[in-house]
């Protein structure tokens, strides 16, 4: 969705209309930052329309990532709920969840660009996984930065990516969580840029990036909408994912938001509840404002700074949302539905009961709206669920969970 | 178009030959009353004050702000206080040209429209937003330029080059240079293109051109002073308040010294 609007002179608007999905977006970056972002967008644009670039990134999801990966019917789940759901697997991806797919044209991206290093922010580690998997596949130096509290929730992810060459850094300011790991990445960045690519793993940042991991995640809609045309000889009812940042979901949505008889479904995460000061649905509970670099749902307080999310998933603990999402929302394109950790863990559980498949605790959040959704739907109908990612790296999480729940017996 | 007090100290310091001082400290650190005594203390040294409006997110600032910002927030600072800051300080009849450094969000929640409109109110001469470029300016500019109370400053950096005569072709008050790449206050290294890339700005600027980011004393611009009209003190500043227990006495002695070494 790009909107160039003229004004009543007929001559272009001076504000960059290009980088924005209706009110939202745009580049609230330090001036140090703008002449990256417009090299980044020249590249982008270019390499996006050169065959050779195409063809490169397609080998390497092929024969590296390992798609393209399955669209799968859920029987058990489809005989229960008395609808057709498809899941559309990404956690069979190398790496365990769709985030590669974004750091494998990134990485791209900034080789073509000349660039040595790559610095990444990740929360659970699965971004910053990617990242230095990436790296270390094209031969770059790579730096991701963390907050200080999920590198010691996320000891495993951090070992990973050491492992992988990768140096990892240890953010301490503010929560000590995504968000001030992703402050740092921009730090760092302004000073920077000039040899070092920043890979932004979600669906947020200054233009282009919303354009470019859209771009990248596209895939999965592009892939699912020819599956379910084989399985079905239609297009699904329902399509869905689970929002934090927004990269699965828009990559989900992207080739069906043209589709006007498919409904969309965004599935936030509404923590202990939305009435509750412990959640992540900044759309449900959030009010626009800028950080990150774009303008969009946040979650913040009266005097406009951000709040802390909270979800049991640390994939969806973030207190904003990408700004296509946000359009989305507004326009009405979309729906954007809260879903709590206890429903969510149900949810995990269900599916990995009823088909074996242990899904991560992000990804479950979808599961458990498509399950609320199919009591609505017949079996003449279908839906797809995004399965953004496989559950193993929340092993630890879902065993104290259940402890608590006393699930396991 | 009428001069606003930034301006009138610009003119001034020109016709006296001379150049600006300009400090920052963060509003509210340790708390208000503290902040409102520190700005006082600076009267005849400073010749611009930056107060920073503390945001839970400051992107554009090394450690030493970030810091203060967030044990700002503790004690309970917010951008509302700070309006009560400086209705008291004008009430008082404190003719210092007093600007805010502040993010781009803290204006969006306020309400653009409304944010100005107190600004002009509260005597708040000038703003400093380092997250709102001059591509996505539009809004605040339109609301600024009702009157000549408050004034947008403008930011440059080493790598703006093709970039600046557009930013300054209608830029007011002075010119804010970057000089270390990035964020405030943590390189000790010179840029390789400093001299140039100052020199390049003072010859397209109409406006007087001040060197901000990690200078502490007067040494610091002793290479580039010929260029410059002023210096800018963050960091430092804060280091030293902060060692000084923020007695204002400190402010006063330390910008005395600064404004008499550069000049």
């Amino acid at each position: 969705m790009i909107i160039t609007e003229i004004n009543s002179n007929g001559k272009e608007q001076k504000m960059n209309k290009k980088a924005y999905y209706g009110e939202y977006g745009g580049q609230f970056v330090s001036e140090s930052l703008m002449n990256t972002l417009q090299e980044i967008d020249e590249a982008f644009e270019e390499a996006i329309k050169d065959p050779e670039f195409i063809k490169t990134y397609h080998y390497y999801l092929k024969q590296y990532v390992g798609r393209e990966t399955p669209l799968y019917l859920a029987e058990r789940l489809t005989e229960k709920y008395g609808t057709k759901i498809y899941l559309k697997r990404e956690d069979l991806n190398h790496t365990g969840a769709h985030k590669i797919n974004n750091v494998i044209g990134q990485v791209l991206l900034a080789k073509r660009m000349g660039k040595k290093k790559i610095i990444a922010e990740t929360g659970a580690g699965q971004h910053g996984v990617a990242a230095a998997t990436g790296a270390a596949l094209f031969n770059m130096e790579c730096t991701v930065y963390m907050g200080k509290e999920d590198v010691k929730r996320q000891a495993l992810n951090v070992m990973r990516m050491e492992m992988l060459g990768a140096k990892v850094v240890s953010v301490e300011s503010g929560s000590n969580t995504l968000k001030d790991a992703t402050n740092e990445a921009i730090r760092t960045w302004a000073k920077t840029a000039e040899d070092t690519f920043y890979i932004i793993g979600s669906a947020i940042g200054p233009y282009p990036y919303p354009k470019m991991v859209k771009e990248f995640q596209a895939v999965i809609s592009r892939e699912a909408k020819k599956q379910h045309y084989e399985a079905e000889g239609k297009l699904p009812d329902v399509v869905m994912a689970c929002v934090g940042g927004g990269s699965n979901s828009i990559g989900m949505f992207a080739d069906f938001i043209d589709e006007p008889g498919v409904e969309l479904i965004g599935v936030e995460a509404a923590g202990k509840g939305i009435d509750t000061n412990e959640h992540a649905a900044s759309m449900a509970k959030g009010r626009p404002g800028v950080l990150h670099g774009t303008r969009s749902y946040l979650l913040q307080d009266d005097d406009g700074n951000i709040q802390l999310a909270h979800s049991i998933s640390a994939g969806l603990d973030y207190p904003g949302v990408g700004p296509e999402h946000a359009y989305l929302h507004d326009t009405g394109r979309a729906k954007y539905v809260p879903i709590t950790d206890t429903e969510a863990m149900d949810a995990l559980m269900e599916l990995t009961r009823l088909e074996g498949i242990i899904p991560a605790i992000e990804s479950a959040h979808a599961v458990a709206y498509a399950l609320k959704k199919a009591k609505e739907m017949t079996m003449d109908q279908s839906m797809i669920i995004c399965l953004s990612g496989r559950g193993d790296k929340d092993v630890n999480t879902i065993s104290d969970y259940l402890a608590g729940k006393g699930y396991l017996n | 178009m009428s001069l606003n007090r930034i301006e009138k100290k610009m003119e001034e310091l020109k016709a006296q030959n001379k150049k600006a001082v300009i400090t920052y400290i963060t509003a509210g650190l340790p708390n208000m009353d503290a902040t409102k005594e520190i700005i006082k203390a600076q009267e005849g040294n400073t010749s611009v004050i930056e107060l920073g409006i503390p945001f839970s997110d400051p992107i554009a600032d090394g450690p030493v702000i970030q810091q203060a910002s967030y044990e700002a927030i503790q004690a309970g600072a917010s951008l509302k206080k700070t309006f009560a800051l400086m209705e008291g300080l004008r009430k008082e009849g404190s003719e210092q040209p007093i600007l805010f450094m502040m993010y781009y969000n803290t204006i969006v929640n306020y309400g653009i429209n409304a944010f100005v409109k107190k600004c002009n109110e509260a005597g708040v001469d000038g703003l400093i937003v380092p997250d709102l470029p001059f591509e996505e300016q539009d809004d605040l500019l339109k609301a600024l330029e009702q009157n000549d109370a408050t004034i947008l400053i403008q930011l440059v950096s080493p790598v703006s080059k093709n970039r600046i005569p557009g930013i300054l072709e209608k830029a007011r008050g002075f010119v804010y240079c970057v000089w270390a790449m990035g964020v405030t206050g943590q390189s000790g290294s010179f840029h390789r293109e400093i001299i140039d890339y100052l020199s390049s700005v003072k010859n397209i600027s109409k406006i007087p051109v001040m060197m901000g980011f990690g200078i502490r004393d007067a040494k610091d611009v002793e290479p580039m002073k010929d260029i410059i009209d002023g210096v800018i003190v963050g960091s430092h500043f804060i280091n030293l308040l902060r060692e000084a227990g923020f007695n204002p006495a400190a402010a006063k002695e330390y910008t005395a010294k600064l404004s008499k070494e550069i000049n």
